[in-house]
């Protein structure tokens, strides 16, 4: 090998192994164990999310904050939640680090949490758990391991949106038993309106979530710990009945490409009467120019099995993380600290017309509002929502199934089966 | 008698290096260096890397844990690999039978044609769109009780409340269909430079043996056409191998995975599942089957000196 051979191989071994340094991420650094206080240095902070048709709202906190803590907030959006994934999950091997980022709880939170590479954020939440900034029932969605990581972003309750110029015509009311809802749906059905919204993307697990929360809580709870199986009679009945309302036309097809708050707004003209989403689907309707309790309402779904003591509500809660390697470590906690304050949720909730997970925030929803309070005072049965309470690869078979299912509603069984071996795949090395 | 010699052209007899006696000399390696170190940094390390990552269990946050050959074995006990290996095969059939054969007969229907340039416009101008672009725009013909659903009902035809994004393999075919409107352009352009390639002495040879019409172009022009048709359509089966875009943005490989393609399935594994080490054994095995698809193909049609007499 001649020497300028050598020579260049030299320089490309060194070069690969200054950039494979470069890759490579630095010790993170300890967060505080207290709650940082005061001003920060008057930098903008990077706040990454999953929520790119929320960037005005992210803009609007993000102005209060540089006038009430020092920093304005700098949204970068994706609408993509996988490409989002990617970016987080490679941006703790680069250099490239959010200061603020948006995440999942459930598994997506355990499996950051675990890797050690979420700021600590336990005196945060000791601290606004004491000012009654935050309820003590949201700490176990952020707690791994003893200690909390992220705070909430966002908070939202299940139930179903209805366009109320539909339900006028149609006198209908919001239902207060399953009879009473079944009894909408036929009505509608026959007055040749599709009753309610379903996608085989994505969003599958909306109705089997609900039907079994609804006639089997304990089951529903089961299932996401592996204490239950797929193939449970408590299951298939629930499948069975979702079959039967699909046999009997009460959903949109599954392929539809409209987005759920245009087909809510065309009610009986094409659309549809009913959307079950979470209270975060306000927001999109009222971007779409509808009136809250005057255009749509909200109500909460009664349970299928009449017998149950509370009504089952499914709930989820999305984090606002931080990296423990962050760029501006102390400074993004302050803001952190700053988000849960009453003043930065009546802005966040308020600007988005969303429920928030700060009591001390009004909602200016009253139909939320109630919701809201209601079920702070314990008077539902909150169940996690599916999509964050299934281990992430049971998920994944689900979501698959539930769309297949919503094709062809007699492969219900066939559809159980691909979750359960899914299932027993995950707990045989996950108990 | 005039005898036709195809296949190998100008560009494969190219000039050879001189054969004097070789001097090692340096200032080549150094020269072609950058683009060395580009191309082993940017594909050949991404594809070794992708290559381990096929043999391990990787999540995208944990370490990459070496499984052996459990992923391969898994691939192909899935009971979905029928499904997506028979959707990316139909992918390839029907690239090869709409694209590649409508841009065929669109070159040579508006070749020599007084309008022809206004004729292809509209074939090509879809190629300017990008294939999630494209699959937006259909998105709102194929969605129930889109565009396509209406014009059949209105016009009592079947298919009027068929739910054509819904099902296997009717919502495959759709989408071949779709990807069709944007490739037809660019495959005629490319048959169009053949057809201009072709030398007219042969041509009018055969009008005056009194060739015309179909029995020209199925005994002259197909044959002179034959080293680009190899070339358009080895192209068509890689691309088709491929498909990805159209796919993802209209059905998301559902509903169910029912029109789910290899190159969906690695995506899905790896950034859905996030199961990087599952998807990188579909990343090989794609690799694996378009390299030894477009070997065996294009040494098969290229290889040979094609005659053709008459």
């Amino acid at each position: 090998m001649g020497s300028y051979t050598r020579l260049l191989l030299a320089a490309a071994l060194a070069g690969a192994l200054a950039t494979a340094a470069c890759g490579s991420s630095s010790n993170p650094s300890a967060a505080p164990t207290t709650v940082p206080t005061g001003k920060t240095g008057g930098e903008t902070l990077s706040l990454y999310n999953d929520k790119g048709q929320w960037k005005q709202f992210f803009t609007d906190i993000g102005a209060l904050s540089k006038t009430q803590v020092g920093s304005d907030l700098n949204p970068v959006g994706y609408t993509d939640e996988n490409t989002y994934q990617a970016f987080i999950k490679a941006s703790l091997r680069t250099k490239v680090k959010p200061d603020l980022f948006t995440w999942a709880t459930g598994g997506e939170l355990n499996s950051l949490a675990s890797q050690h590479v979420l700021a600590d954020t336990s005196a945060l939440w000791k601290d606004a758990i004491g000012k009654g900034y935050l309820s003590q029932q949201l700490e176990p969605y952020y707690t791994v391991d003893g200690k909390q990581y992220c705070v909430p972003l966002n908070v939202a309750y299940w139930g179903m949106f209805y366009n109320k110029h539909v339900f006028a015509k149609y006198n209908l009311q919001p239902p207060k038993t399953w009879s009473d809802f079944t009894t909408i749906l036929s009505t509608l059905k026959a007055g040749g309106v599709t009753p309610m919204y379903q996608t085989s993307t994505l969003f599958t697990f909306v109705w089997f979530e609900q039907l079994l929360a609804g006639s089997n809580p304990d089951v529903y709870n089961a299932l996401s710990t592996g204490k239950a199986k797929y193939t449970d009679q408590a299951v298939v009945d629930t499948m069975k009945l979702w079959q039967s309302e699909e046999a009997a036309g009460y959903f949109t097809d599954p392929t539809v490409k409209d987005q759920p708050q245009a087909l809510l707004e065309k009610g009986g003209d094409g659309g549809v009467a009913m959307v079950p989403f979470g209270t975060w689907f306000n927001t999109s309707m009222t971007a779409e120019g509808q009136k809250p309790g005057v255009d749509y309402g909200f109500f909460v779904i009664p349970n299928v099995n009449p017998a149950l003591p509370k009504t089952s509500m499914v709930f989820e809660t999305g984090p606002l993380c931080e990296l423990a390697s962050a760029p501006h470590l102390v400074d993004s906690l302050r803001v952190m600290n700053w988000w849960l304050t009453p003043d930065a949720q009546q802005k966040w909730a308020g600007s988005r017309d969303d429920v928030s997970a700060n009591p001390k925030a009004t909602i200016s929803d009253p139909a939320l509002q109630e919701v809201a309070a209601a079920a702070g005072s314990g008077q539902y049965n909150i169940v996690d929502r599916y999509f964050e309470a299934a281990p992430p690869p049971v998920l994944t078979a689900a979501l698959d199934a539930f769309g297949a299912f919503m094709v062809k509603p007699s492969t219900y069984m066939d559809q159980l089966n691909t979750i359960q071996k899914a299932a027993d795949q995950y707990w045989a090395t996950n108990k | 008698m005039t005898t036709v010699q195809a296949g190998r052209g100008p560009i494969l007899a190219a000039a050879r290096p001189s054969q004097g006696a070789p001097r090692w000399r340096p200032q080549p390696l150094l020269f072609a260096s950058p683009a060395v170190l580009l191309v082993v940094g940017l594909l050949y390390a991404p594809f070794v890397w992708t290559a381990y990552l096929s043999f391990t269990s990787y999540d995208g946050l944990n370490p990459p844990q070496w499984t052996g050959l459990a992923n391969y074995i898994g691939f192909f006990r899935d009971g979905i690999l029928w499904v997506t290996v028979s959707n990316t095969l139909m992918w390839v059939a029907g690239t090869i039978l709409l694209p590649v054969g409508l841009g065929l007969f669109v070159a040579t229907v508006t070749y020599r044609s007084r309008w022809g340039t206004l004729l292809r416009l509209p074939f090509l101008i879809p190629y300017a769109v990008s294939g999630a672009g494209v699959a937006v725009v259909w998105g709102f013909v194929l969605q129930p009780h889109g565009a396509l659903n209406e014009v059949l009902a209105f016009l009592h035809l079947p298919g009027g409340h068929a739910s054509l994004l819904a099902n296997r393999p009717v919502n495959t075919v759709v989408m071949i269909v779709a990807s069709t409107w944007q490739q037809v352009g660019v495959n005629a352009l490319l048959f169009l430079v053949g057809l201009q390639s072709i030398p007219e002495a042969p041509l009018e040879a055969a009008r005056l043996d009194g060739a015309d019409g179909w029995r020209l172009f199925r005994y002259i022009t197909w044959p002179l056409l034959r080293p680009l048709t190899a070339v358009v359509v080895g192209l068509a089966i890689v691309a088709s191998l491929k498909t990805f875009d159209v796919v993802w943005v209209l059905t998301q490989g559902g509903p169910g995975r029912s029109s789910e393609t290899l190159a969906v399935t690695m995506y899905r594994d790896t950034f859905v599942a996030n199961e990087y080490g599952t998807g990188s054994t579909v990343a090989v095995v794609l690799t694996v089957i378009a390299g030894i698809a477009s070997v065996l193909y294009l040494r098969g049609q290229l290889s040979s000196r094609r005659t053709v007499e008459w």
